[in-house]
């Protein structure tokens, strides 16, 4: 193609981006002169090439539009919608032409009489020639005194009449001239004067994707470079090596920049897309941009402009609700669409919020069962977050009908796996008439990235560093081991159970080799946290990622490869992938039918141990709360005063059998399930450990026995659920009373719709020395309010039936008599976006239910920084 | 040094300066290009072009304004200034002519129009 063409293709698309945006703006402000001056050049520009380039048809439209244009600007004509719609209209016929001449590199023959009639009927004028250019009134020779204008006028109007393309000048006679002149002129390889008043240049995006790729096999000749000379004593190369390995740096940070891009970029086509749709649905809607100029990298802004146009679409199509509605509702006529990008810690972060209905929490429900996502009965366990998550899954689409803006088959689903695939996590908050917010993070470049070097079966493998978040050496000798649990390797870590992926078990690589000292890298994905068990561990090594070869993109394992410092060529593993596994892994040898439901949304689920004691019931403990399970040699335990202790990893451990009927053995195994606090010990001893699956909560309380919970359905089976705060305080009478605060008892709301959860935390506080009372939902505890009780804290969860817990703390905050109360949130959805929302709305801390063992603990610290930041703002009150 | 004469080709398209460029140095004449009259008034402080080409709608400031403000700067030798534009509206030309246009051209022209202008001011001959 022709290079001045191509230049008129890349500058004519930046001014129809530019033009969408102003039009929109003007039909809002449509007196502001300055924005339709600017429209009405850039339409004016854009006709005047087309001019030069012999763009008959192209320029046609571009005249029609222009004519409407001037009209507005004369004041002859008023901007309606319809108006506006036309113009807009104009401006995707131009882009249609320009795309078929980006194709076959010259104007499509053709003709857009239609449009342009339609256009110059509104105009009032359909006699309006569209031809360039236009045919004006005959001069007005009677001023002498501008000769050579008269002159030029007497050539203008003659060229003009005689329906000639160029006026010429006076002495010439006007011939007509060949209009794609300007495609033969050659052109001049010699450089040009430089520009003036310009502090950038254009540069092709060829030119620099070719550095890059330069500086990409620069990076990896300097990684070789250090690798050689790292097995080397200090020598004479040791510092000119460190000077090119900074500089090296140096210029890769540079021209990553130079691939940046202001996301704005994404944006230019929503507020047309916006304003589109409050034409055909009537709905009033304000998008709001902000951080327009937040910078990332062009790869990465290519991937998320899609699902970005995709869920502000949804917003506008879906979220906000019609004036009538929104009016009733008590919110401003005017729905908005806030878009806010900015830049945190390595990575951009892009918020789309709106101020409409909020999801369907219903609909959702109904759909999720209809299309056989899951069913009614697991569903109705479900948190409003966990069913939130329903609308990332496949096949779903929460779409009511089809409408001209949506539904074009890109679902939810797509853009996750989209933002997921560039490294990014997705997090969604719904308040139910009062909007839906997503948060995106993804990092800023993709091209080189940081990883640790591993090695599994001999072969080397290379792990993203930004989900690695430490590195475990285990060994037999060392405190870190790998347990199995039913055939599930595990790793406690912090009195945490992580689930395991072996390498080699998961590539196929064959077993055996290493297996003394082995190390797991503690991977994180989204909020799913996993081992990934590998031979050796080398260092971190900047890598360019290269894609994976079509061969391999079969294996969900692997994001692609690149080659070493060495020379040697690498995968470069996938940790979504592998978390997959790890989940699979979990539930492998669960009930089939739920272990598919628990593959589909383990991060929605709890593992759960099981286990035999007294008698064949299995009963089941929160996997979060065992610390380690531990088969002792019956002969070391000893039997003290009718108590039981063993020597446990330099310390006296007391046992506590599960049933209080328990026969001691006096050889062989004793299966321990071991509890830690505070660098204390309790073990609980159990005949046989039978299982861990995950599943989800949902337990139905018997009556009270001592010990037990209740009982619950989970992996299919029948079992008691254990109340492991009941042998806790058997071991250790004062087990939760470092973490009492005061003397004197101090009372607490804890409000939870969960009848498990309500009777896991109120005997820790209980045992705490706190006076708990308890509340299934909003409603209930502002009852409480309404009969006069005051409380020290009020604990709360955030998803609950009939009044959530955000309602809960507005509400709360809002009226004096408890305005003054601590409030701690307690959700099992602890997010960045859920954190701040909670903040938002009044919460003095946000816990994670997550981690049940340290709640005394973290109560009281949470209870400990609240209380210290209200003290120090009342001393700067006292202080001011 | 290269003493052919200078062309400044003022123009808020792309396209529009580099095929007038071309133009030009198909031409002899050396060209320099401004993106709109801020940037060509800018320019004409620290160089003297021989000639002007002035496009009339541009953002920043626009063809008259930036016509005014060379004309006032009173330049030596006084550029040629051609102003290159679709206003075909009398006033304007008028309006141009009075600011102090030695020219006035339609869009869109071609090499033989600005050849003639050329020749008409001695800046290149007729082969």
């Amino acid at each position: 193609m022709d290079d001045l063409l191509r230049e008129f293709l890349a500058e004519t698309a930046e001014n129809l981006a530019v033009l969408d945006v102003e039009l929109v703006r003007f039909e809002r402000e449509t007196s502001d002169a300055t924005i339709l001056s600017n429209i009405f050049r850039l339409m004016h520009t854009i006709k005047g090439t087309c001019g030069f380039l012999g763009l008959p048809r192209l320029g046609a439209v571009a005249h029609a539009g222009e004519n409407i244009l001037g009209k507005f600007r004369d004041g002859e004509l008023d901007v309606t919608p319809r108006a506006v719609t036309l113009i807009l209209k104009a401006i995707d016929q131009i882009r249609a032409l320009l795309a078929e001449m980006e194709t076959t590199g010259s104007e499509p023959a053709g003709s857009d009489e239609d449009l342009i009639g339609e256009i110059n009927a509104l105009a009032g004028d359909s006699a309006a020639p569209t031809e360039i250019p236009t045919i004006f009134a005959p001069p007005d020779f009677s001023d002498a005194g501008f000769p050579v204008a008269a002159e030029l006028l007497v050539e203008v109007a003659y060229a003009l009449k005689h329906d000639v393309h160029i006026a010429s000048e006076i002495e010439v006679a006007p011939e007509p001239v060949a209009p794609a002149f300007a495609a033969a002129v050659p052109r001049d390889s010699e450089t040009k004067e430089p520009a003036t008043a310009s502090s950038s240049i254009r540069v092709n995006v060829e030119v620099i994707e070719n550095l890059m790729t330069l500086i990409s096999e620069l990076v990896l000749t300097r990684n070789q470079l250090l690798q050689m000379q790292r097995g080397q004593k200090d020598n004479e190369f040791k510092v000119p090596l460190q000077r090119l390995s900074h500089i090296t740096s140096d210029l890769q940070d540079g021209v990553t920049r130079m691939r940046m891009q202001p996301i704005g970029n994404a944006w230019n086509k929503l507020p047309r897309i916006v304003r589109d749709l409050t034409v055909a649905t009537g709905k009033k809607i304000e998008l709001t941009m902000q951080g327009a100029e937040t910078e990332l990298d062009r790869q990465v802004l290519e991937m998320i402009k899609d699902p970005l146009t995709h869920m502000v679409r949804n917003s506008a199509d879906h979220g906000i609700e019609d004036g009538a509605r929104r009016l009733a509702a008590g919110k401003p006529e005017t729905g908005t669409i806030a878009l806010d990008a900015y830049h945190e810690s390595g990575h951009i972060f892009i918020r789309i919020a709106d101020d409409g209905r909020g999801l369907d929490l219903d609909r959702i429900r109904q759909k999720a069962v209809a299309n056989g996502l899951t069913t009614e009965a697991v569903i109705a366990t479900m948190s409003e977050q966990q069913i939130l998550q329903f609308i990332f899954r496949p096949g779903f689409s929460t779409a009511e009908k089809v409408t001209s803006v949506s539904g074009r088959g890109v679902g939810m689903d797509v853009v996750r796996t989209n933002i997921e695939r560039i490294g990014g996590t997705i997090e969604l908050s719904s308040v139910a008439g009062r909007g839906t917010t997503f948060l995106i993070k993804i990092p800023l470049t993709l091209a080189i990235v940081s990883a640790l070097i591993v090695e599994a079966a001999g072969q080397r493998f290379a792990i993203p560093q930004l989900n690695v978040v430490e590195l475990v050496g285990v060994s037999d000798r060392s405190g870190a081991r790998i347990e199995t649990i039913n055939t599930s390797p595990v790793l406690r870590l912090r009195d945490r159970l992580l689930p395991l992926v072996s390498l080699r078990g998961i590539l196929g690589l064959e077993p055996g080799g290493r297996a003394h000292d082995r190390f797991v890298i503690v991977t994180q994905v989204g909020a799913n946290t996993f081992g990934i068990i590998v031979d050796r561990v080398f260092d971190t090594e900047e890598i360019v990622v290269k894609p994976v070869a079509p061969l391999l993109r079969g294996t969900r394992f692997y994001v692609g490869n690149t080659i070493l410092g060495d020379g040697s060529v690498i995968m470069i593993l996938d940790p979504n992938g592998l978390s997959s596994a790890a989940g699979q892994i979990a539930t492998a040898d669960s009930d089939s039918a739920q272990g598919k439901a628990g593959v589909a949304a383990d991060s929605e689920q709890s593992s759960f141990l099981l286990f035999r004691a007294g008698g064949r019931e299995l009963k089941a403990i929160p996997l979060e709360l065992v610390s380690r399970i531990e088969g002792l040699n019956a002969a070391t335990i000893e039997h003290v005063g009718g108590r039981q202790v063993v020597q446990y990893r330099e310390h006296l451990m007391p046992l506590v059998p599960f049933d209080a009927n328990h026969q001691w053995k006096e050889s062989g195994l004793q299966e321990i399930l071991v509890f830690s606090d505070n660098g204390r010990c309790m073990g609980l001893a159990v005949d046989e450990v039978v299982d861990i699956v995950r599943d989800r909560m949902a337990i139905e309380l018997s009556s009270a026995r001592p010990g037990l919970l209740g009982s619950a359905i989970i992996a299919g089976k029948a079992v008691d659920v254990v109340d492991v705060g009941h042998f806790l305080t058997q071991a250790f009478a004062d087990w939760f009373e470092i973490t009492a605060m005061h003397g004197t008892a101090r009372h607490a709301l804890l409000v939870d719709d969960s009848p498990f959860f309500r009777n896991l935390v109120a005997p820790l506080l209980t045992s705490a020395n706190w006076k708990v009372t308890t509340a299934a939902d909003g409603v209930e505890a502002l009852k409480l309010r309404e009969h006069g009780h005051r409380f020290d804290v009020i604990i709360s969860d955030i998803e609950m039936p009939n009044m959530d817990g955000l309602t809960l703390a507005n509400a709360i905050r809002s009226d004096a008599r408890w305005s003054q109360v601590l409030l701690i949130a307690l959700s099992s959805h602890a997010g960045e976006s859920d954190i701040h929302a909670g903040r938002n709305a009044g919460f003095d801390e946000y816990l994670a239910k997550s981690d049940q063992t340290h709640l005394p603990e973290n109560l009281a610290r949470a209870i400990r920084a609240a209380k210290a930041r209200g003290e120090a703002n009342d001393n700067l009150r006292k202080a001011s | 040094m290269n003493t052919n004469p200078l062309c400044l080709v003022v123009d808020d398209s792309r396209v529009i300066r580099r095929l007038a460029a071309d133009i030009l140095k198909g031409l002899g004449l050396r060209t320099a290009e401004a993106e709109h009259g801020l940037a060509a008034v800018e320019f004409c402080r620290a160089t003297t072009p021989h000639l002007v080409l002035l496009d009339w709608n541009m953002p920043e400031m626009d063809g008259i304004t930036c016509l005014r403000a060379l004309r006032a700067m009173d330049l030596h030798p006084r550029p040629w200034v051609v102003m290159c534009t679709t206003e075909s509206g009398l006033s304007k030309i008028r309006e141009a002519l009075e600011a102090g246009a030695d020219e006035y051209i339609m869009k869109p022209y071609d090499r033989e129009v600005l050849l003639d202008k050329l020749v008409q001011v001695g800046l290149a001959e007729r082969a």
